[in-house]
């Protein structure tokens, strides 16, 4: 019974989500809030497989998304690769950069772990924010065009119009949510769950953490390259400030009020993050305030997220009505 | 050929000799006891044997096989299996998947495929194995407990199950006794009679619990300052002098 109306909730969500274009018919605005929700949510569901369920804590999860980003942006512009092929390079480009520097973080543990992802973002950043000839530096890589129109039976989809656009901002997020599911529920998932809780006993039943960490790591850094490409093909224009430890640290917060370590946790964090400053029509620079104050509530109170508060209410549902 | 060889093992920290030249060969199945005072080394030998500490000299050989210097996840998939003295479980994870977990192929490869295909065969068919061996040491009414419910004792319990489903040549137990209660102390030993009745493999315990080793092994292997000081029956380790001096100091 539970399991069915959970299935119906489910269902329910998603269909509220394909059908946005139509009941935000008159806002765009809203419908723009929800593509920068995907925007944030896809990187952070990369996160959440290394910092919820493997428990590697990276403070540099956006400095890759810059590197998807500028890998697109160079492909796009400069050598007129089409959005598709260039999605696929960047999300290469993601998954490489953290193999290589996974393998060099991985040499520490804990908080040294965290200070050389850092190190890292900070890295990727200071490139994009420099290395003029290619990335256009400070003043940001404009010109990145939305994905061509494609063929759809007589007529024709085109990207610019922003339904459009969020359907594939949809797509490219329930399919990364998609592999964030069957990671989880498999045996690579139970692998990581047990990284995260004991290393050394993992490694004693025959685990090579380190290969397993690299991969995991190097499929987070593949997402956040998704991330990337998606947004700066939204904003049309490529800003390493898009890129900065700043929004590496906005994905930690969106993962760890989300719900660390659960499905849905992402999701709900960039759905907070993105739409409780507008709802509650604040600037911009009080978000940082807000969710800085959100995340000490969180941790004294709910230190599982929103989507640990969401599913214990839902166990004390399902047991009152249990009862006679 | 020996099942499990060691030889002329040395390890030192710093100026602190912890091997000095230990050597035992097992030629077959048995339960054999690993003793000696504290500081005896017997720790550091373990640790060289599962991959943990990389000796500084000297060869381990399993099943003909020299594994010297191998990391621990080789060494579990060359079929050494472990447990440790500070008892370590998959705290947020039930008894059940404890057990399953430790069954399931660790390989990256296997691992990826059954992201993609999601089949759970092995799983079923491991299943009835787990719960069997749950409640050897009537550990089945915790199945689907997390094992961060369960006490010291039984943790103890539940690590040791976990490191017998994935049928390895070598078990190392280590200071299985400690920490848990005499009627679990009871369990434990039928446990390990049992699992070496149904398959006689190598079963290696250090362990402190004097009464506990003398009773399960039949070979006793006795450690003083990094070497073997002495070898044979519990009878007659028990009546070496050598054994009791270095106990006495």
């Amino acid at each position: 019974m539970a399991r069915l109306l959970l299935w119906l909730l489910g269902i329910s969500g998603l269909a509220l989500l394909v059908t946005a274009p139509q009941w935000t018919a008159g806002h765009p605005y809203v419908l723009h809030m929800l593509v920068l929700m995907c925007i944030y949510a896809i990187p952070a569901v990369g996160l959440n497989l290394m910092l919820g369920y493997s428990g590697l804590v990276s403070l540099g999860h956006m400095g890759f998304a810059g590197l998807g980003a500028y890998t697109a942006a160079v492909l796009m512009v400069d050598a007129r690769w089409s959005f598709w092929s260039a999605l696929g390079a960047a999300t290469l480009a993601g998954a490489l950069a953290g193999v290589l520097i996974g393998l060099i973080c991985f040499r520490f543990r804990g908080h040294f772990f965290m200070i050389v992802t850092l190190a890292f973002g900070l890295l990727l950043h200071a490139v994009m924010n420099n290395w003029d000839e290619v990335t256009r530096g400070a003043a940001g890589f404009a010109g990145i065009p939305r994905p061509r129109p494609i063929a759809w039976g007589e007529g024709m989809i085109s990207f610019g119009q922003l339904p459009n656009f969020y359907y594939l901002a949809l797509a490219l997020a329930l399919l990364v949510f998609a592999v964030q599911y069957l990671v989880v529920r498999s045996n690579l998932g139970r692998i990581l769950a047990a990284i995260r809780q004991d290393e050394r006993l993992a490694r004693s039943r025959g685990v090579n953490v380190l290969m397993y960490k690299t991969v995991v790591f190097a499929l987070g850094t593949a997402m956040a390259g998704v991330g990337g490409v998606l947004q700066v093909s939204f904003l049309r224009v490529a800003a390493p400030a898009s890129f900065n430890m700043l929004e590496s640290i906005n994905t930690v917060l969106i993962v760890i009020i989300g719900g660390a370590g659960s499905l849905l946790g992402p999701a709900l964090g960039a759905l907070l993050f993105v739409g409780l400053p507008e709802w509650l029509r604040l600037a911009n620079e009080w978000r940082l305030v807000i969710f800085g104050g959100l995340l000490v509530l969180i941790t004294l109170f709910a230190p599982t997220g929103l989507a640990g508060l969401l599913s214990r209410a839902w166990q004390r549902l399902a047991r009152r009505e249990g009862q006679p | 050929m020996s099942a499990l060889l060691v030889q002329d093992l040395h390890k030192s920290y710093g100026g602190i000799v912890a091997l000095d030249g230990a050597q035992f060969a097992i030629e077959g199945p048995g339960i054999y006891g690993l003793i000696g005072p504290n500081g005896a080394g017997k720790t550091t030998l373990f640790d060289a044997i599962a991959g943990t500490v990389v000796p500084d000299s000297g060869r381990v050989v399993l099943g003909g096989r020299d594994v010297t210097g191998w990391s621990s996840h080789r060494m579990a998939a060359a079929g050494i299996s472990r447990t440790f003295q500070e008892c370590r479980v998959l705290l947020e994870e039930t008894c059940l998947d404890n057990v399953l977990f430790a069954a399931q192929p660790k390989t990256l490869g296997a691992s990826l495929a059954q992201v993609l295909t999601r089949a759970s065969g092995h799983r079923r068919r491991c299943h009835d194995e787990a719960m069997r061996l749950l409640s050897l040491v009537r550990l089945q009414d915790y199945a689907h407990s997390p094992a961060a419910q369960l006490s010291f004792g039984q943790r103890r319990l539940l690590e040791i199950v976990s490191t017998f489903i994935s049928s390895p040549q070598v078990f190392l137990l280590d200071e299985p006794a400690s920490g848990v209660n005499p009627s679990l102390l009871e369990v434990l030993a039928d446990f390990i009679r049992i699992m070496y009745a149904e398959r006689p493999r190598v079963f290696l315990l250090v362990e402190h619990n004097m009464e506990f080793v003398m009773s399960l092994a039949q070979d006793i292997i006795v450690m003083h300052q990094g070497r073997v000081l002495e070898r044979g029956s519990p009878a007659q380790v028990q009546a070496s002098d050598k054994v009791v001096e270095a106990y006495l100091g």
